[in-house]
């Protein structure tokens, strides 16, 4: 046995040796499988650091361990998917007391968390129709005898500001027909705006202020409040189970929905990016970029299109702007600007273009001197949302809930796809979801064919009762204010026997009501989170024993292709590894042939002296093992350092995008022994399989090759 | 006194293409123990073919070959590997040593691949051999510090390491200067004396078989029409060189 082991370091030796003897050779090989273990330790280590935080984001804001639903639904659970306006197609569990008492069975089951997820279209604060509603309550107050000035001023303020908005529209409507050759479509509705905008309607506008009135709000308002359109996504839970399960929910501003109450919260993502002024959030986006990735709009295309885009968006401004703060502007950016111009709209085009020179001023001059005359936010923390759902049965049901604050995911701040999901009790969402059991689906049904109703189908529903879809259906465009859509919704409803629920916005209900009733999934954190698949099955089986059509779904498949991320990207990198290897191998392969042919004469001595075939054998694939540990190590410590390095650094993300993997604004890899170990096995094998053949053909040198003269 | 190599009508073909190249046409031999012997001939006669039967990392067309009693047709590869390991050394015209090894590790080599002898007595082994081949300070060295004689030194201590019955060598002057290849094959008559190893070596150099104790001359494959079992007589030798003392005939 002594003797064995010195044979194997007299074969070591002359496999080291030769790695200094044939440098061209150790150099390509060393070199390869010094690349491939690097690529393994840092790949590895990358995916796994992005698996664990993802995982960790995930789970602890929306989707816990596992998550369950009804089996009976059509699709599978997305609780991230589903952004088209059907969502995602699942079928409701009709009492989530019954679910939680199946789930309660199983031994590993930690919590269950009630949730649904829809989406629902939001007014959020029509600016036109406040303003005309400011408007007519100065003219009534004139009309009622006020002769105050203050009155008579307000009046005025307000019309320039409906002209204002006015004229905006105008514009709109000037560049529809520039840019389009057929416009007939909107024909009328151009007639309308022209008429608005013209010097006689305003000169004769005191004359009959009711009227006119009447015209703007009828023809007019529908026309500008496209841009006040929010469409939310939403979940509805239990807001208390919820804050209390989820470790990684924190409100940002205002307060959570206090227990037993009404409320929305809206993700923090969505309020920034969808309820702040465009213009503000354009100029907060570059400024991010030219900060903290030191980028130059000079430099950059897109940053060009976010200012260029943005110079046009002024006119939300001045949407916002009545008769005093226009000339407040007008004064403030003519100073600014040292511009002569008395046009507001271009003043703040103008103020807009910003290049690498004056954005740093001019975005300190947006939020200090005009931000501060300006909305900011469409919708406040204490607002009231109006939010409106079409139900399964295919009718508008509308909510008025109290906004009570906003709150965001830890680690997920950026993300597009978990920071689109805001907040909504339960019990609202359930109002807004119009579950109906079977029985009372007929009832309605009946009904409404007793009461000669059309059956609304969902497609159309938007153009027959918001109009502005579809601008040839007269009768559409004829209930412009949101407050008289739904009549339709609302006669059936009551017919229904369901509540008047726009009326009720603040109306407490019973904590115990959000245990009784539909829900559409739930998430269930375990005890044990490593037992996923053991305690789906267990979960499933409980399900069949109670006769309740339950799937469950881990958080990986719960999350649809997010979860699959990292799954993904393991095969992306895997075979990415193995094309190198397969690379390597050939190249390493072809090298070692190479060396063979050159020590023809060595392999032939050692079998005329003695060597059996199998100890060439052994031998070669022993250098190449050594080669590939001792390059093997070599890759593998690079790789360890960088990752410690990284580590230490942490890896800025670079988009939105890449925020959600890292959940969170760096990822800091950690170094895991398992992939030093994996990177080991893989060089070695490789070492192996590449010397194989070549070793078979040393093994093969005949040893009277050995007697061969020198030529 | 034994007979160690016993070759009874030999030959062997070569198949070059579709052409056989018959390089030894029935060569009948026999070697006694303790023989210091020399294979001459023009190159091309098949003085190599003959020592690779003899060497066993060749075996006949027909006729047979026996080394150290064991007929060499009837062992397979790994028996023939294990007879040349236990029983034959070789020394090579290019001298063959392991480039990266040093002259220690090289003489050691087939001890290694023995695996019968412990560390220590191989160093004692390899030492001694170093010390008679002259090479006692130059065990670290590696071959390419070496000089050609000495190359070849330390290849005669290679062969002898494994204290072998049989030392082959093919032609192992034919690549050193005269003086050193005089010394060489002094060396080897000394070795040859001294533990009684039977010595074959193959030359094309007059000067060089005059060393030999007795001499077998090959042409076209076949030893030349002699008396005794192909060797040439003395008055033979004399005719070829320079006879060397002490040489005796069996
Ligand atoms: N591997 C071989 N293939 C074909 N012919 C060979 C081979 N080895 C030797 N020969 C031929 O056999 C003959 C004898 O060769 P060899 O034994 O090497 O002679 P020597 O060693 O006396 O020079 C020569 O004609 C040579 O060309
Ligand atoms: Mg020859």
């Amino acid at each position: 046995m002594n003797a064995f082991w010195d044979t194997l370091k007299v074969v070591a030796q002359i496999a080291l040796r030769n790695l200094f003897a044939s440098r061209i050779k150790t150099f390509i090989v060393g070199g390869i499988i010094t690349f491939g273990a690097w690529i393994i330790v840092v790949g590895t280590s990358l995916l796994d650091s992005v698996d664990q935080s993802m995982s960790r984001s995930i789970t602890g804001s929306i989707a816990g361990d596992i998550q369950v639903y009804s089996a009976e639904s059509k699709e599978t659970l997305d609780v991230f998917g589903g952004f088209g306006p059907s969502g995602n197609d699942i079928a409701p569990l009709a009492d989530f007391a019954q679910v939680r008492r199946t789930l309660s069975t199983v031994p590993n089951v930690a919590a269950v968390v009630p949730m649904g997820i829809d989406t629902a279209t939001v007014t959020a604060g029509n600016s036109v129709d406040q303003v005309l509603a400011r408007l007519r309550e100065a003219a009534s107050n004139i009309q009622n005898g006020d002769k105050s000035a203050a009155t008579a001023a307000d009046y005025t303020s307000q019309k320039d500001h409906v002209r204002q908005i006015v004229r905006v529209l105008h514009g709109d409507f000037e560049n529809i027909k520039k840019v389009r050759t057929d416009a007939s479509d909107v024909a009328e509705d151009l007639a309308f705006v022209q008429k608005a905008n013209s010097e006689e309607f305003w000169r004769d506008f005191d004359r009959d202020p009711y009227a006119n009135l009447e015209f703007l709000e009828n023809r007019i308002a529908s026309l500008a409040s496209d841009a006040d359109m929010l469409f939310l996504r939403y979940i509805g839970t239990d807001p208390g189970e919820f804050r209390r399960t989820f470790d990684r929910m924190t409100i940002v501003e205002g307060q959570p929905i206090p227990e037993g109450k009404r409320g929305f919260l809206f993700s923090k993502y969505v309020y920034e990016e969808q309820v702040k002024l465009r213009t503000a959030r354009t100029l907060d986006k570059v400024k991010v970029r030219r900060d903290d990735r030191k980028e130059k709009i000079a430099d950059e295309p897109e940053l060009q299109r976010m200012i260029k885009e943005n110079a046009n968006n002024g006119q939300e401004i001045l949407l916002q702007l009545d008769g005093n703060k226009t000339s407040v502007f007008r004064s403030k950016l003519g100073t600014f600007l040292h511009s002569q111009t008395t046009d507001v709209g271009q003043l703040l085009t103008q103020f807009l273009s910003m290049n690498d020179d004056n954005f740093d001023e001019r975005y300190q001059f947006y939020y200090k001197e005009l931000a501060p005359s300006l909305q900011l936010y469409k919708v406040r923390v204490g607002d009231t949302l109006t939010i409106k759902a079409y139900t399964r049965s295919g009718y508008v049901q509308s909510a008025n809930l109290h906004v009570f604050g906003i709150f965001a995911f830890k680690g997920l701040e950026k993300s597009p796809q978990a920071g689109a999901m805001n907040m909504m009790d339960l019990v609202s969402f359930r109002e807004l979801y119009g579950y109906l059991t079977a029985d009372r689906e007929k009832e309605i049904r009946d009904l409404r064919a007793k009461s000669g109703a059309k059956e609304i189908a969902r497609e159309n529903a938007d153009a027959q009762l918001f109009g502005s879809a579809s601008k040839d259906d007269s009768t559409a465009t004829d209930t412009p204010s949101p407050s008289n859509i739904p009549s339709l919704t609302e006669e059936l409803s009551q017919i229904a026997g369901s509540r008047q629920r726009s009326q009720e916005k603040d109306a407490p209900y019973d904590p115990g009501q959000l245990e009784q009733g539909v829900v559409l999934n739930a998430a269930v954190f375990l005890k044990d989170a490593h037992k996923v698949g053991t305690t789906i099955t267990a979960i499933e089986s409980a399900a069949g024993r109670d006769k309740i059509p339950l799937k469950a779904l881990s958080w990986q498949n719960a999350v649809g292709i997010t979860g699959q991320f990292t799954v993904l990207m393991r095969a992306v990198l895997y075979t990415a590894v193995i094309i190198i290897f397969l690379v390597a191998l050939i190249i390493i392969n072809n090298a070692l042939v190479m060396a063979t042919l050159e020590r023809v004469r060595e392999f032939g001595t050692l079998r005329a002296i003695g060597a059996q075939r199998r100890f060439i054998w052994s031998m070669l694939v022993l250098e190449s093992i050594v080669t590939g540990i001792l390059f093997g190590a070599l890759g593998i410590l690079l790789g360890s350092l960088f990752v410690s390095w990284l580590g230490q650094r942490g890896i800025p993300a670079w988009n939105d995008i890449v925020t959600f993997f890292f959940s969170g604004p760096r990822l800091y890899p950690a170094l895991a022994s398992k992939n030093l170990v994996l990177a080991l096995v893989i060089v070695i094998v490789v070492s192996v399989v590449s010397s194989t053949y070549p070793a078979w053909l040393a093994m093969r040198v005949s040893p009277r090759q050995a007697m061969q003269s020198e030529e | 006194m034994a007979i160690i190599v016993s070759i009874r009508n030999a030959t062997k073909d070569y198949r070059l293409g579709k052409v056989l190249v018959p390089a030894l046409r029935g060569v009948s031999l026999e070697v006694n123990s303790g023989e210091f012997l020399s294979i001459a001939g023009p190159s091309g006669s098949g003085k190599t073919t003959l020592l690779n039967l003899i060497g066993c990392v060749d075996t006949p067309t027909s006729g047979t070959v026996e080394v150290a009693g064991r007929n060499t047709a009837e062992l397979g590869e790994r028996a023939l590997t294990r007879l040349r390991l236990y029983t034959i050394g070789f020394i090579f015209q290019s001298f063959n040593l392991v480039g990266v090894l040093d002259v220690f590790r090289n003489v050691e080599l087939p001890l290694l691949l023995q695996r019968t002898l412990s560390s220590k007595e191989r160093a004692e082994r390899v030492h001694s051999l170093l010390d008679r081949v002259g090479l006692k300070e130059y065990s670290d060295h590696r071959p390419s510090e070496l000089s050609g004689g000495q190359r070849q030194r330390v290849a005669i201590a290679r062969a002898l390491v494994t204290r072998p019955q049989l030392v082959l060598a093919d032609e192992p002057t034919a690549n050193l200067d005269s003086v050193t290849g005089q010394n060489i094959l002094d060396l080897m008559r000394e070795l040859n004396h001294a533990d009684g190893t039977t010595f074959i070596f193959s030359t094309h150099d007059a000067r060089v078989m005059s060393y030999a104790n007795a001499v077998i001359r090959l042409a076209d494959g076949k030893l030349s029409d002699t008396s005794d079992g192909g060797r040439a007589t003395d008055a033979e030798v004399a005719e070829l060189g320079h006879v060397s003392a002490g040489a005796s005939q069996p």
